[in-house]
């Protein structure tokens, strides 16, 4: 009389099926994320706006110009063409075509700087300017600003220099010596001065090729043009996520002009360099995105700063771009041939 | 037999008050380390959308926070505003989060406060995305410690592409954003 064993019983096949099920519910339930990816009510999408159309784009890169500064953070084109370049306790001295001439040393990061004829450099220390001559040397220290000051440009002419202090939200008129003599931007109902609205550390100036000065206003999204004295000449505004206009809470970041009275502008949040003519209409696109090494624009992470920090645009009428985490000017040039001139003049 | 029993009662009794004493001078050698709890490094959170997911509480426990100190009081918000809303007007097409729990009200031309309705607040990151793309970054998301069950292992966290939460002590609690103009300093 034979015993049959319990795995006659149950045969191979179901032992092999039985391992492959057990096999199977461990992965599912310990290896696997099963929770639902969040609704597409839950999503942010900026993509129908980082998206240009190459049609609009009017300009090219020309060329890259490597900084060899840790946290390049402002730039300024001199007189005679050199290019000076502010970051970590360090100014350095370029030419035209990218190579170091000289380095000044500084005691902090200049958040601004500018050139003015007689060979001397301004730069914007956080609340003071300070005036370095040819050899880098620091010949003055301007007012101290007070703790809330936060110097973000500055624009030169033959008689005065203009300082923006984003934190105070002002605009100062100094004399070459260093002496106060307007403040500017301030609301005043009885001039119709509607105010400077700075919600973040973003505030310039810069003077049109006729010597005009404008301020950009970023919290209502426009410039407005002033006078030596603080009269308000002009202004427009232009908000909307749109390519003509401005987007975000305080934009633009940046303007230049180039010689034939174009207006440069430059945008954090979606980030792109742009081309206004005269009449303030659109002419077209700098730089999208992508043109400015910031494809991750639209997904950025919070507090990470814009990676445009300055603007220029040089004798050549290039337009130069300073990109902070990539340590490069980026140099746009116009694409011959393509829309985007100022209109001419009747 | 009754002798051995109380003797044996009484070195029991020996060894216990032997023993905790021992222990109270170990505890007092080494004082218990303190207590943690979960919570997300805003530097470090991408928005991802998980955090409104993956809680084991419904709604989740991660709540979005305001830093006032940091907000620029702005009229066009980007945490508050729809990317292309035509108009800066506080009617719903226009608010970006998905359950209208961000609110905002007017404080002078051209300035406006936003506060956050925690009740509502599902810890999208939606307007916290926003507020970090066009703003000054004052809008983030945090573990919120009395709706938080203190699972021992989050399932937020397990999920969390940025690495973003980490245990931090209990007596802190949370990792607040601070900084001027903007939380953006220049270095
Ligand atoms: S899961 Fe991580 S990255 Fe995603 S929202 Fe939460 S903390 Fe941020
Ligand atoms: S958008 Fe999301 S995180 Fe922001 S308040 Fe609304 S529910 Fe909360
Ligand atoms: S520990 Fe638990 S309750 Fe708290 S946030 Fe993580 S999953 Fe939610």
């Amino acid at each position: 009389m034979s015993i049959e064993s319990p795995k006659r019983l149950i045969p191979g096949w179901v032992w092999a099926a039985l391992t492959v099920v057990v096999i199977a519910l461990v992965v599912v339930l310990f290896f696997t994320d099963r929770r639902k990816t969040p609704d597409t009510s839950f999503e942010y999408d900026l993509s129908s706006y980082t998206q240009i159309d190459p049609k609009e784009v009017i300009f090219k890169e020309a060329g890259r110009i490597p900084l060899n500064v840790a946290n390049p953070s402002a730039m300024a084109i001199g007189p005679d063409g050199k290019i000076y370049v502010g970051g970590e306790n360090a100014v350095i001295v370029l030419n035209d075509e990218g190579k170091e001439l000289a380095r000044y040393a500084v005691k902090g990061t200049p958040g601004c700087l500018a050139a003015i004829p007689d060979g001397k450099l301004l730069a914007g220390m956080k609340n003071h300017i300070e005036v370095l001559d040819a050899q880098g040397s620091s010949v003055a220290t301007w007012q101290d600003l007070g703790e809330h000051a936060w110097l973000t440009s500055i624009a030169v002419n033959d008689q005065n220099v203009y300082a923006a202090d984003a934190g105070n939200r002002i605009v100062l008129r100094y004399d070459l010596n260093g002496t106060l003599q307007t403040r500017i931007g301030a609301a005043d109902t009885a001039r119709n001065i509607p105010g400077l609205v700075v919600p973040s550390a973003f505030l310039d100036v810069a003077f049109d090729p006729m010597d005009a000065l404008w301020v950009v206003n970023p919290g209502k999204h426009g410039l407005e043009n002033y006078r030596a004295n603080g009269d308000l000449v002009s202004s427009w505004y232009r908000m909307g996520m749109d390519l003509p206009g401005f987007c975000g809470c305080c934009n633009p970041t940046h303007i230049a002009f180039r010689s034939d009275g174009t207006l440069v502008t430059v945008e954090k949040g979606l980030n792109r360099v742009k081309l206004y003519a005269p009449d303030t209409s659109l002419l077209g696109v700098v730089a999208p995105p992508e043109g400015l090494l910031a494809p991750g624009s639209a997904t950025m992470s919070c507090d990470l700063e814009p990676p445009v920090r300055d603007l220029a645009v040089d004798a050549k009428d290039r337009v130069l771009v300073l990109n902070n985490p990539k340590h490069v000017i980026l140099v746009f040039e116009k694409i011959p041939n393509r829309e985007g001139e100022a209109p001419a003049k009747p | 037999m009754k002798k051995e029993s109380n003797l044996g009662r009484r070195e029991f009794l020996r060894g216990t008050a032997v023993a905790a004493a021992a222990g109270a001078a170990w505890m007092a050698a080494h004082p218990r380390s303190e207590a943690t709890v979960w919570q997300i490094d805003p530097t470090k959170c991408v928005q991802c959308g998980r955090c409104s997911t993956n809680c084991t509480q419904n709604p989740s426990a991660v709540k979005c926070v305001h830093s006032f100190q940091i907000c620029g009081y702005c009229d066009l918000c980007g945490g508050y505003l729809q990317p292309g809303a035509k108009t800066r007007d506080s009617g719903a097409e226009n608010e970006l989060c998905p359950v209208g729990a961000l609110k905002r009200t007017f404080v002078e031309e051209p300035f406006y406060q936003y506060t956050i309705d925690e009740k509502l607040c599902v810890g999208c990151g939606k307007c916290v995305k926003g507020c970090g793309v066009f703003g000054n970054g004052s809008l983030y998301l945090q573990v919120k410690h009395d709706l938080c069950m203190g699972c021992n292992e989050c399932s937020i966290a397990r999920n969390c592409p940025a690495n973003a939460f980490r245990r931090i002590p209990a007596s802190t609690g949370y990792l607040l954003k601070t900084g001027e103009h903007g939380g953006k300093e220049r270095k």
